[in-house]
């Protein structure tokens, strides 16, 4: 089992809309109530709006222009050995194209190591690495958004942008996560391009029917088979009304 | 009357007790399970199979299972798509943990001053050009080429590691599920240890409720051939059937699970509980023959009187021939020999008793042999005409007997041991054929990790295990060698230009080598290091891939590996599934060894106590020696290998023809002591109990008989080499022994014996 164990702490400037792999909640009123003859079809039609508009509206809740922080990232493995790596990670857009720098400050033996990432919203990103032991800087090529993120349980498409056009929604009922009264929103991917590309076929998210922050994601494979769990904690409030969890956890099996 | 036995007067208890017994012992028969791994055949201590616990502690255990494709280019696009759908699915699976295949492993490579980091297949090629460009890209891969695509690329691999505590069974149809869901032209194999598991315990369970019946069926016949009559069928067929249940009902009592060689117990059983009623039997047809007017009871009374003794001791010979298997190292041949024993003496009792029981109670049958002078039928002329030959031309017995033996035994020199455990498996099988082309295309199937510890990171360290790769891979038959050095050297290949001083070598710093593992969790997938670096990098395993036709090869090979290993301080620890199948076969030659010198050893004894002649035990002694030379001599001829079913061979064989040579002394003794001479009592003696003798034998050889109906190919061999045995040892006892007593006459067979027949 790995997990991301703290964010500790975290300075930001200015407003942008950051990528990770959270699902924005939106708040939708509802019109239908009048509506006397209600079809199957067009009930399910609506509750998969409703399902998406929820997803929007959580994609939407963290909107971040920059950000600059510095992270503890722990991972464990199933003997309770932990591996700890602080990192920095300073992100900001420049015309539509996000940039980050990630720098490992401990332990000693990697600090230094710098990775520089461009995320073009329509082609695949760009990615540098400067090791301190070399001297030097090499351009990476790498499109797998599937693989680990720093050897952790987090992939890179867990740390990125999703897509929302690219999964089908499908709202499941509410639950209770930590006293939040969340809704339980399904995201299926529609095709097995994007499964391929995420690493996970189906995702099942508990957004806050108040605030819109998803505090607990579940990912699966087919045929409902369970992979990993994401838990997010410590939602503050930063640059005014955006909101970012400083604490997210992500158990596997 | 009061001469009558205790049997006969109380015959209702004798025929009740051994009934009541094997029905209650059926019971325990419902918890009974087979287990099919191997590696729990063998002793915990074990030191093969300590050091790989060690390393699976470390690194978890590797257990996958491989299916290997077939075809004219496994990289057209067709293949590769199938592939590709295949891996899909397996990845999806919560069957399945980690899928290795061309489309999950890494490649890394420089290009144009950028690291790429691709799988290698990226994607299907549609074009010529394109697909010549991936091939060129496999073959700079070190950790693909010759591992995961043949150097030909006909053949791919695919492996599978099962996800935890998922049953080999359910594993095993599911994968052959998938790949029936995705059809096309390639031929595609599967094995590996879960595989394997799963068709012994098939096979095994397959075996058990066909050879079984079938045994029984076939004593039945041989039995109505050789008397003709109800009670010659029946009794002892009752005999069987109980000692059968009360053998395996015994296994599941006493904690022992039911391995692959358990199907050879109700077999042993088929074959060998049946001799000592088909002794009471021939004797009762004699006496019917000889004497018309004697009612049963009298009949009875005197078979059990005149061949109790014999009969006991044949079979404290046989129990003793079995325990011989107490010796041996491995588990299951221990736990066959203890219940089989028991089996055999639950057998003797029965026929004392059960049997003698029965018979005073129903009437006589109708006399279906003759016993005058003239010999009839073809088993009367043969051993009349055995008789004639030891009597009349002893030297010339000898003579060709002992031509037989040097003849057969030249061929123990090529007598070799089995090392792949695949090689019980049938040749048409995809374990067997897999095999053959992992030997033929991949560079072999056997592998040796040997475990590095310390600071992992240090150059030092990581230098030594560079150092052992380039070196191993020197060795003959080595293929391949994978470890942490070849990852670190492509890193830096990737990292740097051919003619910097970084370029494909390991660093002089542990920084930069932190920092390339670093770049390598950032940019490849942490699970590919899992399998040869631990979590906080203080363990790492380098893996050697080899082929090994023989054992002597694979000795070479292994002690290549530990010349180098002993050079290197941060060498721990040697181990591998190899190692333990390396040791299963040196346990295989000792057990063969020690329970050949210690069955041999006992029955010399044993003769020499019973006829107080140390001359019976070695003359007793020679048919067993015959018979063991010449069967594994033909063995080296015909290149059958010693394996974990083979090596049970001389037990079982020394404790069966054993019997023959007791039954024969205890005639002629007593011909001798009624005032025959040496050839009137040696004829006579072949054409009364020889009859029986070879009743016996023929019963035994068609017990044995049903194990060439075996869906294991070592069950089968261990058939046709125990009915080879048994015929050798039936040959000796009515022609050689004759012949050599004729001509030597020893003075054991004029003294009187405590019982007469």
């Amino acid at each position: 089992m790995k997990r991301l164990y703290s964010i500790t702490s975290i300075g930001i400037t200015g407003f942008c809309k950051i990528h990770r792999s959270l699902l924005c909640l939106k708040i939708r009123r509802n019109t239908w109530l009048a509506g006397i003859l209600l079809l199957l079809a067009g009930l399910s039609q609506a509750h998969a709006q409703q399902a998406k508009d929820i997803a929007r509206r959580s994609y939407d809740v963290i909107s971040l222009e920059s950000m600059e922080m510095k992270a503890t990232l722990s991972i464990y493995d199933s003997k309770n050995h932990v591996r700890t790596r602080n990192i920095s990670n300073v992100t900001k857009t420049f015309d539509g194209v996000i940039k980050t720098k990630l720098t490992c400050l401990a332990p000693p033996d990697v600090a230094g190591t710098t990775m520089l990432i461009f995320d073009y919203p329509d082609k695949d990103d760009d990615m540098w690495i400067y090791l301190p032991s070399l001297r030097s800087t090499r351009r990476i090529v790498s499109r797998e958004k599937k693989s680990s993120f720093m050897g952790s349980e987090f992939s890179h498409a867990d740390m990125s942008k999703p897509n929302l056009d690219d999964y089908t929604y499908s709202l499941l009922g509410s639950k209770d996560i930590d006293g939040k009264d969340c809704w339980m929103v399904e995201a299926v991917c529609k095709s097995g391009a994007v499964t391929e590309a995420n690493g996970f076929n189906r995702k099942l998210a508990y957004i806050d029917k108040k605030s819109g922050l998803a505090y607990r994601m579940d990912y699966y494979k087919a045929d409902h088979v369970w992979t990993k769990t994401m838990i997010l904690k410590d939602y503050r409030k930063v640059s005014g009304e955006s909101n970012f969890a400083c604490y997210m956890e992500m158990q596997n099996r | 009357m009061k001469h009558d036995l205790f049997i006969v007067r109380h015959r209702k208890w004798f025929i009740a007790l051994p009934v009541v017994m094997a029905v209650l012992m059926l019971l325990p028969l419902m918890k009974a399970h087979i287990n099919p791994d191997l590696m729990d055949y063998l002793p915990e201590d074990m030191v093969s199979k300590v050091n790989l616990d060690r390393l699976e502690a470390v690194f978890g255990k590797y257990d996958p299972v491989l299916v290997l494709f077939s075809g004219e280019d496994v990289l057209r696009a067709g293949t590769l798509e199938r592939m590709r759908l295949l891996n899909q699915t397996f990845r999806q699976s919560d069957k399945i943990d980690q899928v290795i295949s061309l489309f999950e492993l890494k490649n890394i490579r420089s290009e144009a001053g950028s690291m790429v980091v691709d799988p290698v297949v990226q994607s299907i090629p549609n074009t010529v050009s394109g697909r010549e460009i991936l091939r060129q890209s496999v073959r700079t891969n070190p950790l693909v080429y010759k591992l995961l695509v043949s150097k030909d690329f006909k053949h791919c691999l695919m492996l599978l590691n099962p996800a935890p505590k998922v049953p080999d069974k359910e594993l095993v149809l599911f994968i052959r599920h998938v790949l029936k869901q995705y059809p096309g032209p390639e031929q595609v194999l599967v094995s590996g240890q879960p595989t394997l598991r799963y068709e012994i315990q098939r096979i095994a369970m397959r075996d058990l409720m066909i050879l079984m019946p079938l045994g029984l069926i076939i004593m039945l016949l041989t039995l109505f051939l050789s008397f003709r009559e109800q009670k010659g069928v029946l009794l002892p067929f009752s005999v069987v059937c109980m000692s059968i249940a009360v053998a395996m009902g015994l296994m599941p009592l006493l904690g022992f699970d039911f391995s692959l060689i358990a199907v050879l117990v109700p077999v042993l059983m088929i074959a060998i509980a049946n001799n000592y009623g088909v002794h009471l039997i021939t004797r009762y047809q004699e006496l019917n023959a000889v004497h018309p007017r004697w009612g049963m009871k009298r009949i009875v009374n005197e078979s059990v009187r005149k061949l109790y003794t014999p009969i006991i001791l044949t079979a404290l010979t046989t129990i003793v021939g079995v325990l011989g298997l107490l010796s041996h190292l491995l588990i299951p041949p221990r736990q066959m020999g203890i219940v089989t024993a028991a089996g055999i003496l639950f057998a003797l009792l029965t026929s004392l008793t059960f049997i003698p029981a029965v018979m005073s109670g129903v009437p006589k049958g109708q006399t279906s042999i003759h016993f005058g002078e003239k010999p009839t039928g073809w088993m009367g002329h043969f051993l009349a005409w055995t008789g004639r030959v030891s009597t009349g031309k002893p030297w010339m017995v000898i003579l060709v007997f002992t031509l037989l033996v040097a003849g057969a035994g030249a061929g123990l020199s090529k007598l070799q041991v089995a090392i792949n455990l695949e090689e019980m498996m049938p040749a048409s099988s995809d374990l067997r054929q897999t095999m053959g082309l992992l030997n033929d295309h991949f560079g072999g199937t056997k592998s040796i990790s040997v475990l590095f510890t310390g600071d992992i990171k240090s150059p030092r360290v990581l230098k030594e295990i560079d150092s052992f790769e380039k070196r191993a891979a020197q060795l003959p038959e080595v293929s391949n060698v994978t470890s942490l050095a070849t990852v670190i050297h492509t890193i830096s290949r990737s990292m740097n230009n051919p003619g910097m001083p970084g370029y494909d070598r390991i660093p002089e710093e542990r920084q930069a080598i932190a920092q390339y593992l670093e770049l390598y969790t950032m940019g490849g997938d942490p699970e590919d290091l899992e399998r040869l670096v631990d979590f906080d990098y203080t363990n790492s395993v380098a893996t050697v891939q080899f082929k090994a036709e023989n054992f002597s090869s694979f000795k070479q090979t292994e002690s290549g590996i530990r010349t180098i290993a002993a050079t290197l301080p941060s060498c721990r620890l040697i181990a591998g599934q190899s190692l333990v199948e390396e040791t299963l076969s040196a346990a295989i030659i000792k057990g063969q060894i020690s329970s050949l010198l210690f069955a041999l050893g006992s029955i010399i004894f044993l003769l020499w106590l019973i006829f107080r002649s140390f001359k019976a035990g070695l003359i007793g002694a020679i048919p067993l020696a015959v018979s063991l030379v010449a069967n594994f001599g033909l063995m080296g001829w015909i290149g059958l290998r010693l394996d974990i079913a083979t090596s049970l061979l001389s037990s079982i064989a020394i404790g069966l023809g054993v019997d023959y040579t007791i039954h024969l002394f205890w005639r002629i003794n007593h011909e001798l002591q009624h005032g025959k001479d040496w050839e009137d009592a040696i004829a006579y003696t072949l054409r009364s109990t020889g009859r029986g003798i070879a009743v016996n034998a023929f019963s035994v050889m068609a017990g044995f008989a049903v194990l060439l109906f075996s869906g294991l190919t070592i069950l089968k061999a261990f058939g046709y080499l125990i009915i080879f045995s048994l015929l050798l040892c039936l040959l000796c006892a009515l022609v050689l022994i004759p012949a050599i007593l004729q001509l030597n006459r020893p003075s054991f067979l004029l003294k009187s014996t405590k019982a007469q027949l």
